[in-house]
């Protein structure tokens, strides 16, 4: 203080004495000699003497000095120093924070800074001055005027962003400064940027275009990614303000081959497990995911969100968020948002669905990721933000995806065999069924979403039985859950059961009978509509009854005869009476937790009490709710029409409708029965390959025994009596084979004698014939000579010829 | 697919001229009759070839209204390639040229390529500004010219790619910096980037320039 007291003694003179000058009066004389010395050096030395007392005179300084110090500003730039204390001065005055200074000081309005940056903005020249010293290069004067447009932009934000757009080359000077090779400099202008891009398209926009990606990119990976400090984090929340609802710039971003570039900061290096995340790294890596969730956002286009989507599968980006999730030494919120942004990297994508549903835990055994995510789900011990998490992930794999929804309900269904694993059909069942209300819920939710636009699975789901007690016959699950809806006394267990009835009742016939036969279902929902309870809970609880009983009339097929539609129409009207049954059913949607779910696909509660609908349930019933919905179908107004057979034809196209809807509806219903039919002999064929496979490695185990038995035998004959047993049968097996080999052998002696004999006669037959021919010459040679006899006149005897004719023939 | 350069583009022009229409022609290789009007600037990219290159186009179409004027000024800089488009049918979109172009040059690099464009060449019968009178504006300000026709296609590839020769001509040349990311040309990535970080990239341009390359 000394050094300031001789300094004001140099500027104003040796004060008179025994008058201690105010400190109004003290900053009066130092504007004054602002204004009026001819000096650069007495100017120079009153600013900085202003710069002085301005943490503690603010007002003062402020009220008095604002205009000159404009005038410093536009007439001293050739004097950096002067510039300088006048920058440091206005930023003093005008800083949005409180100084220590002034904090015992009553008169000092709490938002003076706010103030007096309104008055400085009136007149945009005065922020032109200040984008001008810009592109001074001197260190001090430079980073005062960043520093000041800082103050400026957090106390009026939208005014300031609005002049600066307006200003060419604005913000490109202020890009440039991100450029600057001193780190000071560009760390400030990161501040400065944020402040800048927040919540305006356009100034985001001009900022990407002036490589803005680039730059941010460059300084991220020479601070070390995730592992740098908060310049890391700065970049990437300026990152994120560029993306956020920006589609433009998500666009940009993709075309960029920016998304590639995120690769190295989501890589994670093994050694860093055992030191444990740095507060600093957390940080970074919860921006790094929120970039990331950004460019998936379920608010974005379709065309977008997809393209994103495969560009990070293929970047191998999702991959890495994988590895994140199995990775050991995790923290727990890192791990929440991991599982988010794995979640929404593959909502409604079937490749990347895919790839998540084949990732492998590295647990012992080996478990799917999907399942040991299951598990931690309904885990009371489990930080809930991260059951919700794991939640939201699951309805995204599911989402859109009839396989994965299918693998799901298959788990169920008793034609798996391998009872030994886990699966996650199993893990939800416990869920639904466990003593914590909490996993109810998130059971009751997830088993929902397997059945959401799938009326396979609503059928198939219908085939699933639980065996409840040894001895007792098994349940159905829709039965299971009808009865829990019945016994449970908690809330958020009764909710989530009615959402997963309705929902897997609505537009499947064959739910709504499975339903409608479940002891005392019908009568349970006609009390809760009925009931007179005055609280918001129990409005939301008389208004899903409604909803499940008017789903149970809307989508009934007749084919239970005490509650057919018509019966079940009458009952409603007789014991709740139709207004009533109306104005139970319009609860739902005015409940608080209903609009706050309807929302957003994630469920975004803070706390356990705050789980209570869920966002596609709210879908469901905005479609069925809706006055003119899919095929008109059901209707307000009027005696509400949802009971179409009346007659009442205004509302509804008349009977030919009727007919054709029945039809429709009696072709859908073969159709799903075919389709199921379908499955369970593909089942069957499964199954039967299964089982033949089975015996054919069971025959060669068989025979793989044997082998080793016949060595066993063979090296230890007669040790025990199995043993002497099995040897006996080996020596009788051995006699056998021996026996039958020499039959063999034998057979085939024989076999070649034959042979050998049949040539022989052969060749007998030969010499016969070869005789025979020879006898016949000499017969005809006899005859001869006996002719030639004759004629020579000598008596030959005939018995001889005739015999050796009778021969010959 | 790696490109060899990277090309920043701005299309500037009176409303309503088909600015964003031209791009999207140009991207999309379609034609939308009815346009929502842009609000500050939009953004499109596509991957063409030149002298056996892969150069990726940027662009950004930006607003022609009045009020975004200011806006569409921060564009100037930081482009290479400028298209400056005016509607054959509706003569005072002609006569603005003028200011265009001196909002144009003022604010942007000395070397940018400006590419003057007689749009709706297909409205014949509604013609009010002469193809030769086009030329000669164009010859006048040593501006490369065309008449095009978003709805039909004539000339919109040509346009761009005729710009992006210009360009590519000036860097041959050594006239542009091309270390200087200022004028709106960047140097691929090259040989450096990871085989399957490069593959990503170029199936996204793959679908944004409607099967392009």
């Amino acid at each position: 203080m000394d050094f300031l007291k001789s300094g004001l003694k140099t500027v104003l003179g040796a004060p008179e004495p025994g008058h201690h000058p105010s400190g109004a009066e003290t900053v009066e004389r130092l504007v004054e000699r602002v204004n009026n010395s001819t000096l650069l050096e007495d100017r120079r030395d009153a600013c900085r003497a202003l710069k002085a007392m301005s943490r503690t005179y603010r007002v003062e300084v402020g009220a008095q000095g604002m205009d000159t110090l404009k005038q410093v500003l536009e007439l001293d730039r050739a004097d950096s120093e002067t510039i300088n204390h006048a920058l440091n001065t206005l930023n003093n005055v005008m800083s949005p924070s409180q100084f220590e200074e002034e904090e015992e000081n009553p008169q000092v309005p709490m938002n003076i800074g706010e103030q007096f940056t309104e008055m400085f903005i009136k007149d945009h020249n005065n922020v032109q001055l200040i984008l001008d010293l810009l592109d001074e290069y001197d260190f001090r004067v430079r980073l005062s005027a960043v520093q000041l447009l800082t103050s400026l932009l957090t106390n009026r934000p939208k005014d300031m962003q609005e002049i600066i757009l307006v200003k060419p080359m604005g913000v490109s000077k202020m890009m440039d400064l991100l450029s600057d090779n001193r780190e000071v400099i560009r760390n400030e202008t990161l501040l400065l940027l944020i402040k800048l891009t927040k919540g305006n398209a356009n100034i985001q926009k001009i900022v990407a275009f002036e490589n803005a990606f680039d730059r941010l990119f460059e300084i991220v990976s020479s601070e070390g990614f995730s592992d740098g400090g908060i310049i890391v984090e700065d970049c990437l929340l300026l990152m994120l303000n560029l993306l956020k609802n920006n589609s433009s710039n998500i666009n940009f971003f993709k075309e960029g081959s920016y998304i590639q570039r995120m690769l190295p900061m989501f890589n994670t290096p093994e050694e860093n497990e055992d030191a444990g995340w740095s507060p600093q790294k957390v940080s970074n890596v919860h921006c790094m995911l929120h970039i990331v969730r950004t460019l998936v956002s379920p608010c974005n286009s379709v065309q977008i969100v997809s393209d994103c989507q495969r560009i990070l599968k293929n970047a191998g980006l999702l991959d890495s968020l994988c590895n994140i999730l199995m990775a050991s030494g995790v923290p727990a919120d890192i791990l929440t948002e991991t599982i988010n942004t794995v979640g929404e990297v593959v909502r409604g994508n079937v490749g990347n669905q895919e790839f998540v549903g084949n990732v492998m835990a590295p647990s012992n055994p080996p478990r799917p990721a999907i399942v040991v995510l299951l598990m931690s789900m309904v885990n009371e011990k489990q930080p809930f933000s991260l059951r919700c998490a794991v939640l939201y992930c699951f309805q995204c794999y599911l989402y859109h995806n009839e396989m994965s929804q299918a693998n799901l309900v298959q788990t169920l269904l008793p034609s798996s065999t391998d009872v030994s694993n886990l699966t996650s059909g199993q893990l939800l069942c416990g869920g639904l069924f466990s003593s914590d209300v909490l996993s109810n819920w998130f059971s009751a939710v997830a088993l929902m979403h397997a059945l959401i636009d799938n009326p396979i699975q609503k059928e198939q789901l219908l085939r699933v039985l639980l065996a409840t007690n040894i001895g007792s016959s098994p349940v159905s699950l829709l039965h299971q859950c009808t009865l829990l809806l019945q016994q449970t006394t908690k809330l958020q267990s009764k909710v989530a059961l009615l959402m997963l009835l309705s929902q897997w009742t609505a537009r499947c016939a064959g739910a709504v009978t499975g339903f409608l036969r479940a002891p005392s279902a019908v009568a349970y929902l006609v009390n809760q509509t009925c009931s007179n309870d005055h609280d918001d809970n129990e409005y939301l609880l008389q208004g899903l009854s409604a909803f499940l009983l008017a789903i149970c009339i809307h989508f009934n097929d007749d084919s239970v005869e005490n509650y057919s539609r018509e019966s079940l129409k009458q009952l409603v009207v007789r014991r709740v009476g139709m207004e009533t049954f109306v104005a139970k059913l319009s609860e739902v949607s005015r409940h608080e937790l209903y609009n706050k779910a309807a929302k957003h696909p994630q469920l975004r509660a803070k706390a356990p009490a705050e789980v209570l609908i869920d966002y596609e349930f709210c879908r469901l019933f905005k479609v069925l709710e809706k006055p003119d919905g899919e095929g008109g179908e059901w209707r307000r107004g009027s005696g509400w029409g949802w009971g179409r057979g009346d007659g009442c034809g205004a509302g509804w196209g008349g009977a030919a409708l009727e007919q054709y809807k029945a039809l429709i509806r009696q072709q859908d219903a073969r159709l799903q029965e075919l389709v199921a039919q379908l499955d369970d002999m593909l089942q069957q064929n499964h199954a039967l390959q299964v089982a033949l496979n089975d015996s054919k490695s069971s025959n060669s185990l068989l025979k793989d025994e044997n082998t080793l038995l016949k060595a066993q035998v063979s090296a230890a004959h007669g040790h025990s009596i199995e043993a002497h047993d099995k040897s006996q049968y080996e020596a009788k097996i051995n006699q056998l084979t021996a026996e039958i080999n020499r039959l063999n052998e034998i057979l085939k002696t024989t076999q070649e004698e034959k042979q050998k004999q049949e040539v022989e006669l052969e060749k007998l037959k030969n010499d016969q014939d070869d005789l025979l021919i020879l006898l016949s010459d000499l017969d005809l040679k006899v005859n001869d000579y006996k002719s030639r006899l004759v004629s020579l006149g000598e008596k030959v005897e005939d018995d001889n010829t005739e015999v050796q004719e009778s021969n010959l023939t | 697919m790696a490109y060899a350069y990277l090309f920043k583009y701005i299309i500037i022009g009176d409303t309503g001229v088909g600015k964003s229409c031209l791009l999207l022609q140009f991207t999309d290789k379609r034609f939308q009759p009815v346009h929502d009007l842009t609000i500050g600037v939009e953004f499109g990219a596509r991957m063409i070839t030149i002298d056996g290159k892969q150069i990726k186009l940027q662009i950004w179409d930006t607003a022609g209204q009045e009020a975004f004027r200011s806006i569409t000024r921060s564009y100037y800089r930081g482009a290479a390639g400028a298209l400056l488009v005016y509607d054959i049918t509706r003569r005072d979109t002609f006569n603005h040229l003028t200011t265009w172009l001196e909002d144009a040059r003022q604010h942007s690099n000395s070397n940018m390529v400006i590419m003057l464009i007689g749009n709706k060449s297909d409205l014949e019968s509604r013609r009010e500004v002469k193809k030769e009178e086009g030329e000669a504006f164009a010859r006048e300000h040593g501006l490369v010219f065309m008449e095009t026709s978003a709805k039909t296609a004539a000339n919109v590839e040509e346009a761009f790619i005729n710009t992006a020769k210009e360009i590519y001509e000036k860097i041959q040349e050594g006239v542009f910096d091309i270390n200087n990311e200022a004028n709106g040309i960047k140097i691929g990535p090259q040989h450096s980037t990871g085989g399957g970080a490069s593959g990503a990239g170029g199936a996204g341009a793959g679908a944004a320039g409607g099967g392009c390359c």
